[in-house]
């Protein structure tokens, strides 16, 4: 009797739960659905890891590269809120070498009207492809390319405010930011620009940078220009004067600039992205911090795919996209006289591989990458496998 | 090639295709129509004759933070969606054979239905009818 009305008990409770999670699901959809001033906190992230084998050094190893939570907040229609936290390289502990937590995002978003937007905070500029769309279940390859990795430093984010909008009548969008500049001092021999990146933390706002990008929409085209300029030294005039820089606002400055053409249809796809990095007083940062700054750097590439599941049905989610990619750069194209040329910072990389995607949000990846640098006898091989997701 | 001239190349190309495609867009006058009206009583009401050379409208709602793209089927019906990512609720734009969301890459198809993640439900649909000419979009 008593296992009765437990098991009766227990099937009320079942047959309740289950009525009140359809209502709060249905809720949740008409929540998603509709523009009105509701509260609502989402949640998302994306992830990768892979296996990588060098046949230079004849060793393999396997990490999880990067998991990331975001989390966004809707207070109203006008004000939200958009986070992401990042671990790379799966573990970070006190002491050792490696592993990175950061927040690659944090900001807030003000809604001016259904076309234009002001982000305030730590956000991602609108320069390059990669920086906007990294998710790694959205390009081919374990490895995010290099020329958006060592060139234009992917993901690059920084402390600012940025307005973006489109036009009414043009099929035109453009983003224009003002953020915090670069340190000069961080520079190392071998990535550019790439450490001198506060991302947020106690940036110097002294020296500051604009950034702006203009994109182009027209069916399965998408045209984009970039560019960015700003200081590089956030040290009072008096300390750098002994040194030969310039300070301020945009003292012994960094210029971008960028250009991109995407192109999808039918199962095809394609890529080209050229960007240049100048730094006209590179003589004095070395001669200041012995860092062997470029005065140059450039980097180019370009990718074709195809997806040979591709259907005209496009209920089906599964891909298989093969493809093969391109990527030159050279971090040191010219040096000052105080400088040092390294050979082996001028590369180009050849990666052809497949992406698998059973559903959109989950990738399994297999990729090849031919890397030959300028450098004597330093051709080899990386060869790859992991999986990826979003959500 | 020389490097230097190699780059110089490189970048002049990538400008001069970009500036073409712009240039070539404006001046055969591939503009979006875009109608701006007030919702009253939680209803859009759109002319049709707005439809007279095109099948597809985009429609800019007062004190709303989102448009609304609206097109004709062929049976003469009409699809409002609302351009509104559903990954993470960004406005979308649009790219004429869809909807592109530049916060995380999503995109949609002419009919709101995602091709590119993250991204997974498809765009809102209202509910719209035709009376006395006018398209009304219940907006609900």
């Amino acid at each position: 009797m008593e296992l009765k009305r437990t098991l009766l008990v227990l099937s009320l409770s079942a047959i309740a739960f289950k009525g009140i999670a359809q209502k709060a699901a249905i809720i949740a959809e008409d929540t998603l659905a509709k523009t009105k001033t509701e509260s609502t906190t989402t949640i998302g992230g994306y992830g990768n890891a892979f296996y990588q084998r060098n046949s230079s050094t004849k060793t393999a190893n396997v990490n999880l590269e990067r998991f990331v939570l975001f989390v966004g907040h809707k207070f109203n229609d006008k004000i939200s809120f958009f986070s992401e936290v990042e671990v790379e390289d799966a573990k970070v502990s006190g002491g050792e070498h490696g592993g990175e937590v950061a927040i690659e995002q944090a900001y807030l978003k003000f809604n001016l009207n259904a076309n234009q937007y002001i982000t305030a905070g730590l956000f991602i500029p609108r320069i390059g492809i990669l920086n906007e769309n990294h998710l790694p279940n959205s390009f081919n390859g374990n490895e995010r390319n290099y020329v958006e990795t060592y060139i234009l430093p992917s993901t690059w984010r920084e402390l600012g405010v940025a307005l973006y909008g489109n036009f009414n009548r043009l099929p035109l969008n453009y983003s224009i930011a003002l953020v915090n500049g670069l340190n000069s001092s961080a520079f190392e021999h071998g990535s550019g620009i790439r450490e001198g990146r506060y991302e947020g933390r106690n940036a110097s706002a002294n020296n500051l940078a604009i950034t702006g990008a203009l994109q182009y929409y027209q069916g399965n085209f998408k045209a984009q220009v970039s560019g960015y300029y700003g200081g590089t030294v956030g040290a009072s005039k008096t300390d750098v004067d002994v040194l030969g820089l310039k300070a301020g606002t945009f003292g012994t400055p960094v210029a971008i600039g960028e250009a991109d053409v995407q192109y999808s249809n039918n199962g095809w796809s394609a890529r080209v992205l050229g960007t240049i990095v100048s730094i006209p007083d590179a003589f004095n940062i070395n001669a200041a911090y012995h860092n062997n700054t470029p005065q140059t750097e450039y980097g180019v590439y370009a990718e074709l795919g195809y997806d040979l599941l591709y259907t005209a049905n496009k209920q089906n989610q599964k891909q298989l996209v093969v493809f093969v990619r391109d990527e030159k750069f050279n971090i040191n194209s010219k040096i000052p006289s105080n400088g040092v040329v390294d050979a082996a910072l001028n590369q180009n990389h050849v990666v052809a591989g497949f992406t698998y995607l059973p559903i959109r949000n989950v990738a399994i990846k297999g990729d090849v990458r031919f890397v030959s640098t300028a450098q004597q006898n330093s051709n080899y091989n990386l060869v790859n496998l992991g999986v990826a997701l979003s959500f | 090639m020389d490097r230097r001239l190699f780059v110089k190349q490189s970048c002049t190309m990538c400008v001069a295709i970009g500036a073409g495609l712009v240039i070539g867009s404006i001046s055969s006058c591939a503009t979006l129509p875009v109608y701006k009206t007030a919702i009253a009583d939680n209803k859009l009401s759109i002319p049709e004759t707005l439809f007279a050379n095109s099948d597809f409208q985009i429609i800019q709602p007062k004190d709303f933070f989102y448009n609304i793209g609206l097109r004709k089927e062929q049976g003469g019906s009409y699809t409002a969606l609302l351009l509104k990512c559903t990954h993470h609720d960004n406005q979308l734009i649009a790219m004429g054979n869809g909807f592109k969301c530049n916060l995380h890459g999503s995109v949609f198809d002419n009919e709101g239905q995602v091709t590119v993640g993250p991204a997974r439900a498809a765009l809102h649909k209202y509910h719209t009818e035709v009376l006395a000419g006018q398209i009304i979009i219940h907006i609900s």
